[in-house]
């Protein structure tokens, strides 16, 4: 067991639904997991699956309504993040936890200079006047890579990648403890791509930070993460170390991900996709909600909702075909 | 007759822009067999798809010529390109404003049916969309839904039998896939390979994602800044990248595998501008290659082994 102060973030038991005038979406259910400091965790899943509300659940910025928090603690260094007023949290956005969102064209105001975009994030959490504060931005944004007499220019006078530098330059410009980054990567180019991911690393590293890497890319997850969590559905259905998930996975779900895969390494034949589509989130099963598309499912796993099984180390899954003790997936174990 | 069911001889497409010309292709040239893929890979305005937009001159090229089953497409009129149409489909990468959101599945489906007046009827053609609609796997009760009902992979379900429906011999697959989750992804991927074996069309699949291109192509066409900078066969392209980028391109793509490492070749800086490039090779001041022979003349394509092109000074020098 991981001593409690090593831990950046406990999320117990989050819930949450958005509550529309005839339905109610359960866009998070009963979700628990843990970030060690310096630690990254990628958070891995399907439009739809609920990572990103879960993420924005931990700034406490799910848009209500239709947005509700039904239920559970998200504790950041200890203090539960949904106990806090608006004025608390204020305070701790930016400065404790930053986020950064998939698109850098729209995260970005497009009438103020890169510069005082950075220096206004500085100025709200540290006692510096607007010079000072100024050229601090020009400072971060040498840091990730940008000369600092751009700081006057305008962010349409960027590139993609330089944008989304622009946006981690504002995200780290106050030291956070936890960075939770939004598929920060998905509007870019390969080539930039891998810049930006570089730098995100190099980044991480020399302050620190806990990272929350969310994407639905797994190459991306295996370059980055140290741990990995799958989401389907609402659900954490699996989650372990990287090496843990990626060479045994244990979850039906998790191996058809990789099955749907194109492999650069291995030019397969003919692509295995997972059947059928992820369900609908206002009508989900009583039990498993991937049964529909699950090659194993018995006819109990709709009704029967999983529990969580153990591999040793951190790794679990949430599947009841494990009652079966001879159950295995087809998929084979990589061994290293 | 030959095998080749399309020809693309220095294809070539300027834009006028405030600044000067925008080469967005560049003296493009290649060839497709029949019932083949050829892969175009490239970042964002390297040309890729406005190169399959010229082909269907839904983008007039500036310069250069298109010979599709031995007719210069170039050379048509606009109602004879009309017809020509039929021939060439394109299938587009954003399922969400491809579609038009008050037309049902079936109008949808229909409507490429009605203008080229294959069948009459209004039976038979609801026949024959729902013919349609079973061959790429939309099921039956969907055919007075509309598109917002429905999601991505159903939608680009629907821009395959769309294009499907006037039985083309070309189909230009502009990113079909990248708007789609991995799992969607793999039934899109699947479903166009089935129907190129069952139809035997032939597909040009433009794209970013190189992981998609090798699993589906014969050929890979790798394209920078509106230039053609290798070309090979799928195999051998990724067996033995040649030219600097193509190596870099391949070797920024994460791998979904912890057994898998490799060298990641970090390119310096962004794609440079299009507008009035110099007569030099494109990519000379992102390589980490570059040396004093790259300041000379634009490199062409040269064949290096057999059906291996590589645009590259050092390349060619060995």
């Amino acid at each position: 067991m991981e001593n409690k102060n090593d831990l950046i973030l406990e999320v117990d038991h989050l819930t949450v639904n958005y509550e529309l005038e005839d339905e109610t979406v359960e866009a998070v259910r009963d979700v628990s997991f843990q970030l060690g400091r310096g630690k990254t965790l990628g958070l891995v899943g399907e439009t739809g699956a609920g990572k990103t509300t879960t993420a924005l659940s931990i700034l406490n910025l799910i848009p209500d309504p239709p947005g509700v928090i039904k239920g559970g603690t998200i504790k950041l260094d200890g203090d539960n993040v949904l106990d806090k007023t608006i004025k608390e949290m204020s305070r701790i956005r930016g400065k404790e936890v930053s986020m950064i969102f998939q698109d850098p064209m729209t995260s970005l105001n497009p009438v103020f200079t890169v510069g005082d975009q950075i220096a206004e994030a500085i100025m709200i959490h540290e006692k510096l006047d607007k010079k000072a504060a100024f050229e601090k931005a020009q400072e971060m944004l040498q840091i990730v890579g940008i000369p600092g007499e751009r700081a006057a220019e305008y962010p349409h006078q960027f590139s993609g990648g330089m944008k989304q530098r622009v946006v981690i330059a504002i995200a780290l410009a106050c030291n956070p403890q936890l960075l939770i980054a939004d598929e920060p990567t998905t509007a870019l180019d390969v080539t930039i791509q891998a810049q930006v991911l570089d730098l995100m690393k190099e980044l991480k590293k020399k302050y620190g930070m806990a990272m929350i890497l969310i994407t639905h890319d797994l190459g991306i997850i295996a370059e980055t993460c140290d741990d990995v969590a799958v989401m389907y559905a609402g659900k954490i259905i699996e989650r372990g170390s990287l090496e843990e998930v990626f060479n045994t996975a244990r979850h039906p779900y998790t191996e058809g991900l990789f099955n749907s895969l194109p492999n650069i390494a291995e030019r397969k034949e003919r692509l295995k996709p997972i059947p059928g589509l992820m369900p609908d989130p206002t009508k989900l099963p009583k039990g498993c909600a991937f049964a529909p598309r699950c090659p194993y499912a018995k006819p109990s796993c709709i009704d029967v909702m999983p529990e969580e099984r153990h591999f040793g180390g951190t790794h679990y899954c949430s599947c009841n075909a494990y009652d079966d003790e001879s159950f295995h997936l087809e998929r084979e174990d990589i061994v290293l | 007759m030959s095998d080749i069911l399309l020809e693309v001889k220095n294809l070539k497409k300027y834009f006028k822009t405030p600044k000067g010309m925008l080469h967005a292709v560049d003296d493009v040239s290649f060839t497709i067999e029949r019932g083949k893929t050829l892969g175009i890979v490239g970042e964002s305005g390297c040309g890729k798809s406005t190169t399959g937009r010229c082909i269907m001159r839904l983008i007039e090229p500036t310069s250069g010529q298109v010979i599709f089953d031995g007719v210069d497409l170039a050379s048509l009129s606009g109602r004879q390109m009309r017809k020509a149409r039929k021939d060439i489909q394109i299938i587009f990468q954003d399922p969400f404003s491809s579609l038009d959101p008050r037309q049902t599945v079936l109008q949808a489906i229909a409507e490429p049916i009605i203008q080229n007046k294959l069948i009459k009827g209004t039976a038979a053609i609801e026949k024959r969309v729902l013919e349609l609609m079973e061959t790429v796997g939309l099921a039956e009760r969907l055919i007075n839904s509309y598109p917002h009902e429905l999601d991505g992979g159903r939608r680009q379900r629907i821009g395959i039998a769309r294009a499907l429906s006037v039985q083309p011999k070309l189909i230009i697959c502009d990113e079909p896939v990248s708007a789609l989750d991995v799992s969607i992804q793999a039934q899109i991927l699947n479903l166009l390979e089935d129907l190129q074996e069952k139809l035997g069309l032939t597909y040009i699949f433009i794209t970013h994602d190189l992981s998609v291109v090798n699993h589906f192509s014969d050929d890979i066409a790798v394209m920078y800044l509106g230039k053609m900078v290798e070309k090979a066969p799928a195999e051998e392209l990724f067996a033995h990248p040649t030219h600097p980028y193509t190596k870099a391109l391949l070797s920024a793509i994460p791998v979904p595998d912890l057994r898998y490492k490799q060298d990641r070749i970090l390119l310096k800086g962004e794609i440079a501008s299009p507008v009035n490039p110099p007569d030099q090779c494109r990519f000379r001041k992102r390589c980490y290659m570059s040396c004093d022979q790259c300041k000379g003349k634009e490199p062409s394509l040269v064949e290096m082994t057999p059906n291996h092109f590589v645009a590259c000074h050092l390349c060619q020098i060995g």
